[in-house]
């Protein structure tokens, strides 16, 4: 198997202050479901206790569930993502304030509105014996690696949210001088839902239901690679027919009306150059849990 | 406007005045789809040029929002503002060398919108209040429980809705219907406030906007907006053109939703001259008249 060519040679890596974010019920309204009831469930912000990477998104009753600890920008606030957010790539090492290793960046959510909207949450992968220990407002500090990452050979490919280590570990090869990614599914752009006309570095784009139609698998897991066809997702994420956004399933489903599960994008291009192949096998949640693990 | 053989219940709906202020106009930098950073005007402060009814592309702008943008510094008051504002609202200005001058609601954005006529809008400046004599939140149409209206004035609804085919289905007044994919940034938002973007760019849906104009009437297909912004195959959304296109991707014409049902419930009657702009023209035959 080849490995696209990159510049990790020529990436840096810096560190962002951060912190545990609190448990939040924002002072936007809580959204109504499909039949009006309006419900508050867990799922923004706070230390998910018991919940990891490749655990299903369909398990814990939940509303934009994460799983581990929620971590924000250590000056910005709920509605802005701050550096930290836009620095973070899936896989940099987490530590706590006495430079222990935490985990691992596993996924971000928010980006509703440009600015207007909270919360912009990272998630850390981390053992539950870490987690244990956390308390909101604690200190964190992120090792931030792989804004500028590239594709040598494929100018055209932009990665987003990627980290060097994650690019190694995401099922891409270089075949017939194009990019080929397993995927679990291919989302039509129709379901593309929240996230759109947002930047690609900044929360997730929400696959959503047209009620008559669901185009996620029954057994959708964090970590998981998704794609979503007709989505251009170098320069904002929005519908672009021929080209393709491929990421990593971050945060689980809400009972709201047009909110669904979000897909942090690592990879988008033409799809000429970038063939998605749908396999079960998909799936980066037992890698995170296993680099949470290990450190 | 009367309405043949539509029932409401509008003489149930209280009409309560609440004040918001002319925003200072906000410049950000967009990213385009290609890369490049640009910032251009569009949102905040009040709108000389274009108004409601000209063009709505091709303006070097951003999210370019009709007339004058008005929000409230008190957070609460501000999310009520936005709430209870209903297209065709009379709104008063209040103070500066332009009080007492009136004009109507016409859109929701980060603001909400208010349509004045060019010589209103050039006396009028950011810092200065208008009060909105809002009414249309909790609107009904008798007997059609799955049709609900946001935003919608009585007033609107009669020039929207102008009554029902022979099959018994709510005639609707739209320029254009656009399919699932134009619907862009907004979905999942509440519906009866802010808007949602259409992306407009590329086929199919650019070439039912390419005409467009502020204050269009524009039905949206597979989209369910009772709640929340949402695509349901099925359902149609029927709003307004409240700001126009924007650097970034995603982002595109604002609608504003008036109206969603059961697409069986609706027979939409395309024809160019269903625009909002009328609301304001037959307001301004009525002062003329009194």
């Amino acid at each position: 198997m080849t490995r696209p060519r990159d510049n990790r040679d020529r990436i840096v890596s810096v560190s962002v202050a951060g912190r545990i974010a609190d448990a939040r019920r924002h002072p936007e309204p809580v959204l109504p479901g499909d039949d009006g009831e309006i419900s508050f469930l867990p799922g923004a912000g706070g230390v998910v206790l018991g919940v990891h990477a490749g655990d299903p998104v369909d398990r814990w009753v939940g509303d934009h569930l994460m799983p581990g600890a929620g971590i924000e920008d250590a000056e910005a606030g709920p509605a802005d993502p701050g550096s930290l957010h836009l620095l973070a790539c899936i896989g940099n090492p987490v530590r706590d304030g006495r430079a222990a290793f935490l985990g691992v960046v596993s996924g971000k959510r928010g980006g509703l509105a440009p600015g207007a909207f909270a919360p912009n949450l990272v998630s850390v992968e981390a053992s539950e014996d870490r987690l244990r220990e956390l308390v909101p407002g604690d200190r964190v500090v992120l090792e931030a690696e792989g804004r500028g990452l590239g594709l040598v050979d494929h100018p055209g490919v932009a990665l987003s949210n990627s980290s060097p280590r994650l690019l190694d570990a995401l099922p891409l090869e270089e075949r017939d001088r194009g990019l080929h990614v397993s995927v679990r599914t291919v989302v039509p752009s129709r379901f593309a839902g929240p996230g759109l006309g947002q930047d690609a570095w900044i929360g997730d784009l929400e696959i959503l239901s047209d009620g008559a139609a669901d185009p996620r698998p029954d057994d959708l897991r964090f970590g998981d690679l998704v794609a979503f066809e007709d989505v251009d997702s170098a320069h904002g994420r929005f519908y672009r027919p021929g080209f393709v956004s491929v990421g990593i399933v971050s945060h689980g489903p809400s009972r709201s009306a047009g909110h669904g599960p979000g897909v942090t994008i690592v990879l988008s291009g033409p799809a000429h150059d970038v063939t998605c192949e749908v396999s079960p096998d998909a799936a980066t949640g037992a890698l995170l849990r296993a680099w949470a693990e290990d450190g | 406007m009367a309405t043949e053989g539509v029932v409401t219940n509008a003489e149930r709906l209280v009409t309560l005045r609440v004040a918001g202020v002319v925003q200072q106009p906000s410049l950000h930098a967009s990213v385009d789809p290609e890369g490049s950073v640009q910032s251009l005007p569009g949102m905040g402060g009040v709108l000389i040029r274009p108004n409601l009814g000209d063009p709505a592309n091709g303006w070097m702008s951003d999210h370019l929002e009709i007339g004058a943008s008005l929000v409230h510094p008190d957070p609460a008051a501000d999310e009520a503002l936005q709430s209870l504002s209903c297209v065709g609202n009379a709104a008063t200005i209040v103070d500066g060398p332009a009080s007492g001058a009136t004009g109507i609601i016409v859109g929701k954005h980060g603001s909400t919108m208010v349509a004045f006529a060019p010589d209103v809008l050039a006396r009028l400046a950011p810092g200065e209040r208008v009060v909105i004599d809002a009414v249309g939140v909790g609107l009904r149409v008798e007997g059609e429980t799955h049709v609900v209206l946001h935003s919608c004035s009585p007033w609107a609804l009669g020039f929207m809705v102008p009554g029902r085919d022979g099959s018994g289905r709510l005639r609707v007044r739209v320029v254009t219907t656009l399919p699932a994919e134009a619907a862009g940034a907004g979905i999942g938002m509440p519906a009866d406030r802010y808007n949602i973007d259409l992306q407009v760019d590329h086929l199919p849906a650019s070439s039912g906007a390419r005409r467009l104009r502020f204050g269009d009437l524009v039905a949206l297909e597979d989209q369910d907006h009772r709640f929340v912004r949402r695509p349901r195959q099925g359902w149609t959304a029927v709003g307004a053109i409240c700001h126009g296109r924007s650097v970034g991707g995603g982002h595109g014409l604002g609608m504003i939703t008036l109206l969603t049902a059961p697409t069986e419930r609706l027979a939409l009657k395309v024809t160019q001259g269903a625009n909002i702009v009328a609301l304001v023209e037959s307001r301004e035959r009525d002062d003329s008249a009194s």
